[in-house]
């Protein structure tokens, strides 16, 4: 009888431990995130106080410093860039935009970028909902441009995205670690 | 008996609940890891750029892991369906006390309005629905939750507007014996499609969705 109950006990614990085991996924640690142009459009919207017609979105995962030299460390200069972590970064643009001297159809695209030590190539892409940038494909880029960068004073200890408002239309920023660049997008 | 079973237990309890987190670090196998709930603490003093949010976004795909399988190679076909959402926690508060309340809607999430993209048209719990970008809202009751699919996108998750209701679904909420920390949405594969499973708390509801 005793064998008998602690059989059961055991199976009851085992299947505890199981139910503690849950299926659903943990935060991340490098948790993702979202940016519109116009900055805040989601609540500009409930507010009605929508400033300008919706252009971009970025969904983009924010990997941290952590202490590590990040651009020529962990980012390596001349190599393809996922500009996030875990599913590629995605950029929606809501109507045609120009990039790089280009005409970007609206749509759903990929960002992807090669970092050098003063300036970045960043890569507009056409292969969606995909993971990181290793199976980047080069023929499916739609355009590319080179942007100067900047050398910060502060540090961003989370990669960090956000766009501004320029004459001609809107820059996205893209900073981390001491670097900051500003890639702009025309109306 | 009682002193040999007890030791014999406790190491079964201890291997069978530590082989799993072996592997907590393989991207690809987050559905195997338990929601460990750390809580976030984000350091905004040295980002001024854009703080991380104390409700972290999180994306989900149906196929499961679509874009991990995608660069794998495992899948070539379309994805079906993608819900991006933000995660608010409990952190000590009890859900039906402190953060929703009965009849009131609630956004499913946190922050920007939470997303459903369909890159087919499906039919979620037995109504047609057409391929396209939705927001998810819901009104929690204590025997029966209503899930609303609407079609104001772009939108903050506070101030639902019912006029652009396309849907309501009335399910019944499941009671869970573990509480999950963090609010967690994931497809679940079915035969026909997808439970798409929404959890926090001890509560956990389900939406049936055939593609």
């Amino acid at each position: 009888m005793k064998k008998a109950i602690g059989l059961l006990s055991l199976f009851q614990l085992f299947f505890i431990c199981l139910l503690a085991q849950s299926p659903l996924p943990p935060v991340d640690k490098s948790p993702m995130d979202m940016s519109y142009y116009p900055a805040n459009y989601p609540v500009q919207k409930i507010n009605d106080k929508i400033t300008e017609p919706l252009a971009a979105r970025v969904i983009y995962s924010r990997p941290q410093k952590a202490g590590r030299p990040i651009f020529g460390g962990l980012v390596k200069y001349g190599e393809i860039w996922r500009m996030g972590a875990n599913e590629a970064t995605e950029i929606e643009f809501y109507k045609n935009v120009r990039f790089g001297g280009k005409k970007i159809s609206k749509g759903r695209y990929t960002l992807y970028a090669i970092a050098n030590e003063n300036s970045w190539t960043v890569i507009i892409n056409k292969e969606t909902d995909t993971w990181g940038s290793f199976k980047y494909d080069v023929k499916k880029d739609v355009a590319r441009t080179q942007v100067a960068i900047q050398k910060t004073d502060t540090v961003a200890e989370s990669l960090a995205m956000g766009f501004e408002k320029t004459t001609a239309g809107f820059n996205l920023i893209v900073a981390w670690d001491n670097v900051r660049a500003s890639i702009p997008f025309i109306f | 008996m009682r002193a040999t079973a007890l030791p014999l237990l406790v190491s079964f309890l201890f291997f069978s609940c530590s082989n799993k987190e072996g592997n907590s670090d393989a991207t690809a196998n987050n559905s195997q890891k338990q929601d460990t709930a750390v809580a976030i603490k984000p350091d905004n003093s040295i980002n001024s750029y854009a703080p991380v949010d104390v409700s972290p976004m999180d994306m989900s795909y149906f196929p499961v892991d679509y874009p991990i399988q995608k660069m794998s190679g495992s899948i070539t076909t379309p994805p079906l369906a993608r819900v991006v959402y933000s995660r608010p926690h409990l952190q000590g508060r009890n859900l039906f006390q402190d953060v929703l309340k009965y009849g009131e809607p609630w956004r499913l999430g946190a922050n920007e309005a939470t997303e459903l993209h369909l890159y087919k048209d499906a039919i979620i719990q037995g109504k047609k629905i057409k391929a396209g970008r939705y927001t998810l809202y819901s009104i929690p009751e204590k025997d029966k939750w209503t899930i609303v699919l609407n079609t104001n996108i772009d939108s903050w998750g506070l101030h639902p507007d019912p006029s652009k209701d396309l849907a309501r679904f009335i399910v019944t909420p499941n009671q869970t014996n573990n509480s999950i920390e963090y609010f967690t949405i994931i497809f679940q594969s079915t035969t026909t499609g997808a439970n798409l499973l929404m959890a926090w708390g001890n509560v956990e509801i389900q939406l049936t969705v055939i593609f």
